[in-house]
């Protein structure tokens, strides 16, 4: 007998040995859940939402990005102050003496050349390595270390390559660290939003005496491999207002206020949590219950009712909510002084970025069928055949606005959106008759292709429906795994797929570079050199006002005359959190969240007093909308 | 018995390069590149290329030798003899940078997590999998053969039946399903447990309950089959004609007897409990390892694939080993 339980005891003295190593920790000042595991802290690799959030709670760039005023606004950073010379491409930015990185070292100028150099190397890969290209000679550098690269041969000095690759960059890169605390670049041309972006975390700071332990020329290779490692606790060395005290892969980041950050002051937590939930309803349950902070943005599939159960409290307490908007209450006063309830912690958030169908711009198919998208007459009879209205109120029903535009409406400060195409169904027919498809005759099947998900399978069934009814195309509706559905866009085997696009910086550009000729994201292979020409003519333009115009022209070609997209709706987020408790959130369409910026109330650390969000973006949220 | 254990080990590398060709076959032929995005901004061409030849994307003759040889530990052994290793620490401390480290069984760099090998996700999720897996064992085992005993103990009674019941439900209704109902029940509503996460025993309740379920439901069925089937035995009665008490006879007698089929079902059951339960880790958002099995083969993280399957794989095969060799030592009388 003895011997049978043996099996039994071994496996309890194995669990209780593993039990008594895993010990839980205290709660933090402050938890919240990001959408799983981020990808990377390696500031230059970003380039999913969630782990720039990241970036800009360990580094800090020369500028602040700030969301919370009324109007958009840029921020001292690294730098104290900057300056701009009169052609607009010139920039020099003259930093603070107490920049610090977190091991106590100043943040020199030469570690931001350090960290865009390491941007503009191809052997990074670094999503954004176009931006870092605005800055003159860097294009010509990335194309001088691609071909010298590629002409590596084993056997070849990878050391004496490297030495070549930083001379050449410090004679054709026009970007100088004058002294230790100025740093100055020339940009090929005027960039009005670069300033913004300077603001982003891809533009952050690595620490290069950190780096230069990791990362080192490969001499079977010739290129600077990156080795992970320096991301890790105990290792990074970064000059943002948090320090990563703790990470473990899948559970939760422990983060604690930096002991070097020049602005430690006004920071509102001693330590952050981040934990790491993926299942959906998982991430509302632990915003529920109180086990995080704040949710960034629930995904679950019944989000549309907690919004319905949002918009039920709402008029349970409308004579109230009117009474303190007419005496001019901001929404998040508003928000705090109405009676606690579950419901009151569902927030919606409009967001910067556009859900629509790419349509296949080429000629022929992938097998060599004819294309019948390659003909703006079918798209445009398509675009206004669909009922987005119906996409937008029945099947999203989260309030986002059907949208006849990619960049969001009223997003951008001092642009003014075009107005789109509306429904019209005649006009639907008529396009496609004249394109001689009359009532759907020699259409083939038009396929939608899209990723595993319920949300798009409702989205192109109400789309099939449309497109069947009133143009008499057969709709098939083809649903892909998100790896199958990659490869398929980029080799342009589809007709028309699901897409969506966010914006990273605050100008219209960021939204409409996608569809020029030869853009490494247009999946449509929309070519027009009338597109092209406006984008161009605009890149020259330093007048804001005209260029703006030029901007909204370019728009206005893609979204009322040759529709390589169509845009269907406008994201929004369904945010969770107590408004008596949290506050700093900013409900501006350009939504950035940033963790430094948040305060808890009622914990006696930091400010301790509620930030108001302005009466103007309070439109947006649920309480305004019908 | 030595015996038996060499020739076991001596099966496992041949089993392994079985498991890793047909694993990487079938990875390789996922559609799509694992350097792809599933959302956003795409790198340059170039940059793409230059990434593939980096990590031996372009050719699957090549990524099968290279990744074989360094996750078996000939690439290490290799560098190790041939001074190479030595000579790159030596540079890599005269240039002021830190040494590399060197994994034995090096699985690779993660495709997707890229500040993470996968040696150090194994190594963070797989101490997870093995708590949770054999604590559900271990409660599956005591729930199970407590409920076998109960029922054999009377047959067609009313315990009988309702431990029938019970175990019909554990074995039949999904673990997405008792998941939930426990985590609103127990966590939601009487708040005696929290959601999810991973740390405390607190915690590790309701995971280990819902993935006990099946495995105390089946092993239920396989102690009462045995123990009805013992006690109608010669040597029962004879037992009971000398006067032994009931439950001398219950467990010291039939019990005894009827284990053996339990314990050749737990090998397999702590391989499946460790591995498989990434339902379960969804649900109580549990670090464990099992969501790379599905996570890993949709984002087509060649590495990882190939490291979770090839531990997956080791544990499989040592775990039924171990579970032949307790079976031997319970009951001498089984012969190699």
């Amino acid at each position: 007998m003895l011997r049978m339980l043996a099996p039994l005891v071994a496996l309890m003295v194995i669990g209780a040995l593993v039990l008594a190593t895993d010990r839980p920790r205290p709660r933090a000042d402050f938890t919240f859940a990001n959408h799983g595991e981020v990808n990377t802290l390696d500031p230059q690799k970003m380039s999913w939402m969630y782990d720039l959030r990241m970036g800009r709670m360990l580094y800090e760039g020369l500028v602040r990005q700030d969301f919370l005023g009324a109007e958009p606004g840029i921020r001292p950073g690294v730098a104290e102050r900057w300056t701009i010379s009169d052609d607009g491409r010139t920039y020099t930015f003259y930093f603070r003496a107490d920049a610090k990185w977190s091991d106590g070292e100043p943040v020199r100028a030469s570690d931001f050349v350090f960290s865009w150099r390491r941007a503009m190397l191809p052997d990074t890969a670094c999503d954004y390595t176009a931006m870092f290209q605005l800055i003159e000679g860097g294009k010509e550098f990335f194309e001088w270390r691609t071909a010298a690269l590629e002409a590596f041969k084993l056997g070849d000095d990878a050391e004496a390559l490297w030495a070549r690759t930083r001379a050449k960059f410090d004679e054709i890169v026009r970007l100088k660290a004058i002294d230790d605390r100025t740093l100055s670049f020339t940009l090929r041309r005027p960039v009005p939003y670069f300033l913004d972006m300077c603001g982003f975390p891809v533009f952050f700071p690595v620490c290069p005496d950190l780096l230069a332990r990791y990362e080192a020329p490969e001499s079977a290779t010739g290129r600077i491999t990156p080795r992970s490692g320096w991301t890790k606790p105990g290792v990074l060395v970064g000059n943002g207002p948090f320090v990563l005290t703790a990470w473990r892969f899948k559970r939760d980041m422990d983060f604690a206020r930096s002991p070097t950050y020049w602005d430690r002051a006004r920071l509102n937590f001693d330590t952050v949590r981040c934990v790491c939930i993926e299942d959906v309803s998982a991430q509302v349950l632990a915003a529920r219950s109180g086990t995080i902070d704040w949710l960034s943005d629930a995904a679950a599939s019944f989000r549309s009712d907690m919004l319905a159960d949002r918009r039920a409290y709402e008029r349970e307490h409308q004579p109230e909510i009117d009474a303190m908007r007419a005496e001019g209450l901001d929404q998040t006063t508003i928000e705090r002084r109405l009676p606690d309830d579950p419901r009151n912690r569902i927030h919606a958030f409009p967001s910067f970025g556009t859900y629509f169908y790419s349509f296949n711009c080429k000629p022929t198919l992938m097998d060599g069928r004819n294309n019948p998208f390659a003909d703006k007459r079918v798209r445009r009879a398509f675009a206004l055949a669909m009922d987005k209205e119906r996409i937008a109120v029945q099947v999203r029903r989260v309030g986002e606005p059907a949208a006849a535009t990619l960049v969001p409406r009223g997003s951008i400060p001092g642009y003014a959106s075009p107005r789109g195409l509306g429904r019209d169904a005649a006009e639907a027919k008529r396009l496609l008759a004249e394109a001689g498809y009359a009532g759907g005759k020699g259409l083939p099947t038009i396929q939608i292709l899209f990723t595993r998900d319920a949300g798009h399978e409702f989205i192109a069934q109400s789309a099939k429906k449309d497109w069947e009814e009133i143009l008499g195309a057969s709709v098939e509706l083809s649903q892909r795994e998100v790896k199958s559905f990659k490869n398929d866009l980029r080799k342009g085997n589809f007709m028309v797929a699901r897409s969506s696009w966010f914006g990273d910086y605050l100008d219209p550009s960021t939204f409409l570079d996608i569809n020029r000729t030869g853009d490494g994201n247009n999946d449509r292979k929309y070519s027009s050199p009338e597109y092209d020409g406006l984008l161009a003519r605009a890149e020259e333009t330093t007048d804001r006002a005209t260029r703006m115009d030029l901007l909204a022209a370019a728009e206005r070609l893609l979204v009322e005359e040759d529709l390589p997209i169509l845009p269907i709706f406008q994201y929004v987020d369904v945010s969770m959190y107590d408004p008596r408790r949290l506050t700093g959130l900013t409900s501006h369409p350009r939504q950035d969240q940033v963790i430094d910026m948040m305060d808890i109330l009622g914990d006696g650390k930091g400010a301790e007093t509620p930030r108001e969000r302005p009466a103007a973006a309070a439109k947006n949220t649920v309480g305004a909308t019908p | 018995m030595i015996g038996l254990i060499a020739r076991r080990l001596l099966q496992l590398p041949l089993i392994l390069l079985v498991i890793y060709t047909l694993t990487i076959v079938l990875a390789w032929a996922i559609p799509g590149s694992p350097l792809d995005k599933p959302e956003g901004r795409q790198p340059p061409e170039e940059v793409r290329e230059a990434m593939k030849r980096q990590y031996n994307l372009d050719s699957l003759p090549r990524f099968y030798g290279s990744y074989l040889a360094s996750a078996t530990g000939v690439r290490w052994a290799g560098d190790e003899l041939s001074g190479r290793a030595s000579r790159e620490r030596d540079v890599a401390r005269a240039a002021g940078r830190a040494a590399p480290t060197r994994h034995i069984f090096d699985l690779g760099p993660s495709l997707q997590y890229e500040d993470w090998r996968v040696n150090e996700i194994v190594a963070a999720n797989l101490p997870v999998s093995i708590t949770l897996g054999l604590g559900a064992v271990a409660l599956a085992t005591i729930l199970g053969v407590g409920a076998g005993v109960i029922g054999a103990a009377r047959p067609g009674s009313i315990a009988d039946h309702a431990t029938l019941a019970l175990a019909l439900i554990g074995i039949s209704v999904p673990s997405f399903v008792v998941g939930s109902v426990l985590v609103l029940t127990f966590a939601v509503w009487l708040e005696w447990f929290p959601l999810g996460g991973w740390g405390s025993a607190r915690q590790m309740v309701l995971p280990m309950v819902t993935l006990a379920l099946p495995f105390a439901a089946y092993i239920a069925r396989l102690t009462r089959m045995g123990m009805v089937e013992h006690l109608q035995a010669d040597f029962i009665r004879t037992a009971r004609a000398k006067g032994a008490s009931k439950a001398s006879v219950l467990l010291k007698h039939a019990l005894k007897n009827a284990f053996l089929p339990v314990l050749s079902f737990l090998g397999p059951a702590s391989a499946a409990a460790m591995t498989g339960s990434f339902v379960i880790e969804r649900v109580f958002f549990v670090p464990g390892i099992g969501q790379h099995f599905v996570n890993a083969v949709l984002n087509k993280d060649l590495f990882l694939i190939m490291g979770v399957v090839l531990i997956y794989a080791t544990m499989l095969v040592l775990l039924n080993l171990a579970v032949d060799v307790l079976y031997r030592w319970v009951d001498p009388r089984i012969e190699a």
